[in-house]
């Protein structure tokens, strides 16, 4: 029952947009790929074009082996979550949920207690009888959710299906929908603009902008190793600091010049790319830029800057600081007692900098997969074994010029 | 005791708001407003004083009160087969017209029709054509076909000439019916016509109400193409049978003539009330879609 699905070079163009944008894509077979990007990037249209509601342009999209270009809706056999929810507002809850089967023909009885078992677990036990319009939001979008999942489809559709949750309902459903996951592997395709859900959900990542798959790898590799200056601040938060630098090779050794300081590459990565005149873009997470007086041993490396404004979030402080002209976005633990204009030392680890070609903005650098005490990592590893297939398909950019992909690099 | 003088407080504290001044402008639009509609009213009031009036006239004035002229109307033989005829003649135009507007709509809703905006527009004009332009072309038409004098055939003619309102109407009732429900249902593996029977006609249905009660409405009234295209007096429908009330007697016989107005009225008005309910937003697609 476990179906892959498989997008092949499939573009959508509406009339002078291009919503999507040579998608190649495989969603392993009982896989559950999140899906993220920018608003308006085309995660939309690739759910619809896969559920049959929108014919690609271009392309081939298959569900199992078996090509669904011209496959009606209702014979794709896929369940979707509307961002828009589109709850059929006649009927009642009870009449939402058991469309579906019933138009499946299933019997009344299987129908009653299928709809009772979603009810409950979706939380809707005692709202059966009442019509969509007399929901609140989170409500109904627990129904549009509950449709979906009263069915057993070869492959979930969902967008931004807790959009609209309260943060403890969220966290909730989140683990309601990975242990359904865990349960029945149904292939997902799941678009979110959450990160915690991203990161926890996703077996892979798949990010997008402006019509175009940046790249898809699971989430720590994703975080890690990002393809692109694009990939690498939008996943994470706050936003990864990018400042510019220089390569510079003397004797054979290679170092970076950036906010004032130089140091070698470091022993564990490796150059992959050639830059045009020694010009990068450097990528600092916050958490690798810490406060000089509570860093880690191995961060050798010093700036000083000067703190613009702190942010207390409770458990850490955002801080921003101005260190050699450029802007930069630190994470201090909380009550660190600095202020506005105080001058603060900057220490970070040479070995988790990120470099980036800066003019195509494709990264350079390919760092070793981070070991450590990552609390992500461990419930990852916990998990399935990760197919070896796909696992890494770095997607061809504007202005690619064949590069190797970072999956022929890592093996 | 706290809560009390809280309460006490925030009483108090209420902000009055003032009654807004009548503006000049305000004074004229609802003086020219009762101006017009006492246009309307005068002669209901008419209808309404001359039915059950002894010796009515087609002044008004405070009726000397009696139930003969009732009486009288409803002993009538042409006026109970002119309630039948006018019952016949608009109920197969309702029916014709509402389906074939719903047929019509549906597509024009929802489905890629080249020249879709211009047709609508077509339509939008055909709409707006008088109809007794088109009566001498038709009659010959009818007598071509040997269909004159029938009821049905006459609800044929009046069918057509109501369609390009009625579909225009309906259209925009289907449009308004989100196309992502229809998706929805298709993903939840219901067949085309499992989509339209469940999903859009019950969506639909305010609309297909408003578009019979008004094609009803309309054929009710109809005059001037049943006079052209019936003349046995057993299919006279209702206006033709209070037109010839005025004609055939030399002396107006105010008291019928009012009377039979006045039953001849009710069910428009009754229909009318109907009608504003779904008008009035009664149903809605709340809780369908963000
Ligand atoms: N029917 C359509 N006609 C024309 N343009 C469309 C249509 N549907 C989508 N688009 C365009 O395609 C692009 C992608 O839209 P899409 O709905 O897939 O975005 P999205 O990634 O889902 O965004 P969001 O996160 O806001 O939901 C947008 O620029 C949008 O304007
Ligand atoms: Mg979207």
């Amino acid at each position: 029952m476990l179906s892959e699905v498989r997008f092949e070079g499939v573009h959508k163009i509406f009339g002078a947009e291009t919503a999507v944008e040579d998608l190649n894509l495989t969603v392993n077979a009982g896989e559950f790929l999140v899906l993220v990007g920018p608003s308006g990037c085309g995660k939309t249209t690739t759910l619809r074009m896969l559920a049959g509601l929108e014919r690609p342009s271009y392309g081939r999209i298959l569900i199992g082996d078996r090509l669904v270009n011209n496959v009606s809706p209702r014979f794709r056999d896929v369940a979707m979550v509307f961002q828009s929810y589109a709850l059929y507002p006649h009927m009642n809850v009870y009449d939402n949920l058991a469309f579906g089967m019933r138009a499946r023909g299933a019997a009344g009885s299987v129908v009653a207690e299928r709809v009772k078992e979603t009810a409950d677990v979706l939380g809707l036990g005692h709202l059966l009888k009442r019509r969509p319009s007399e929901l609140s939001g989170g409500q109904r979008q627990r129904v549009a959710l509950g449709r979906a999942l009263i069915r057993q489809p070869q492959v979930f559709l969902m967008d931004e299906p807790l959009s609209n949750l309260d943060a403890g309902l969220r966290v909730q459903m989140r683990a309601e929908l990975s242990r359904l996951h865990e349960r029945f592997r149904v292939t997902t395709l799941y678009v979110t603009h959450d990160q915690v859900e991203a990161m926890t959900m996703g077996d892979r990542i798949a990010v997008m902008n402006l019509g175009r798959l940046q790249q898809v790898d699971a989430p720590e590799t994703l975080y890690d190793n990002p393809a692109n200056i694009f990939v690498a601040g939008f996943i994470g938060s706050p936003r990864m600091n990018f400042v510019p630098g220089r390569l510079t090779t003397t004797q054979g050794k290679t170092a970076i010049e950036f906010l004032g300081v130089k140091t070698p590459i470091s022993a564990g990565s490796q150059l992959t790319g050639e830059t045009t005149g020694g010009e990068v873009t450097v990528g600092l997470r916050p958490e690798d830029l810490m406060w000089g007086r509570v860093a880690s041993p191995d961060s050798t490396l010093t700036v000083s800057a000067e703190v613009d404004v702190v942010e207390p979030m409770g458990h850490e402080a955002y801080v921003t600081a101005v260190c050699a002209g450029e802007t930069v976005t630190s994470r201090f633990p909380p009550r660190s007692g600095v202020r506005t204009r105080e001058r603060v030392e900057l220490a970070l680890n040479p070995a988790r900098l990120h470099l980036f070609d800066a003019r195509s903005g494709r990264t350079i650098l390919q760092r070793p997969v981070a070991g450590g005490a990552d609390v992500r990592r461990t419930v990852r590893e916990a998990r399935k074994e990760e197919p070896a297939e796909g696992r890494s398909d770095l997607q061809r950019q504007t202005g690619a010029r064949g590069a190797p992909s970072r999956a022929e690099e890592i093996s | 005791m706290s809560a009390v003088a809280a309460r006490r407080l925030a009483d108090k504290e209420l902000i009055v708001v003032p009654y807004r001044r009548v503006s000049v402008s305000a004074l004229a639009t609802n003086v020219v407003l009762i101006l017009l509609g006492c246009f309307f009213l005068l002669p209901l009031l008419w209808m309404v004083f001359a039915s059950v009036d002894a010796n009515p006239d087609w002044a008004i004035k405070i009726p000397t009160p009696t139930l003969a002229n009732f009486a009288d109307v409803i002993g009538r033989a042409d006026a109970l087969s002119s309630f039948r005829s006018s019952l016949i003649l608009a109920g197969t135009t309702t029916v014709l017209t509402t389906l074939l507007a719903l047929l019509a709509a549906y597509p024009l809703s929802r489905m890629h029709i080249p020249f879709r905006r211009s047709f609508m527009l077509v339509i939008l004009f055909a709409s707006g054509l008088p109809v007794s332009m088109l009566v001498v072309p038709v009659y010959q038409i009818y007598v071509y076909l040997g269909w004159l004098d029938s009821l049905y055939t006459t609800a044929l003619f009046l069918a057509a000439s109501s369609l390009p309102f009625a579909i225009w109407l309906m259209k925009n009732f289907i449009d308004a019916v989100p196309l992502e429900l229809e998706h929805a249902a298709a993903i939840d593996g219901a067949s085309t016509f499992r989509i339209l029977r469940q999903v859009v006609l019950p969506l639909t249905v305010p609309g297909i109400a408003v578009t019979a009660i008004y094609t009803f409405i309309n054929a009710w009234g109809a005059f001037i193409i049943p006079f052209v295209l019936t003349y046995s007096p057993e299919n006279q429908p209702g206006p033709v049978e209070i037109y010839n009330f005025m004609g055939s007697h030399g002396l107006f016989k105010f008291g019928d003539l009012a009377v039979f107005s006045l039953l001849f009225s009710l069910p428009v008005i009754v229909l009318y009330l109907f009608m504003s309910r779904y008008f009035s937003g009664a149903f809605n697609f709340g809780g369908a879609v963000k």
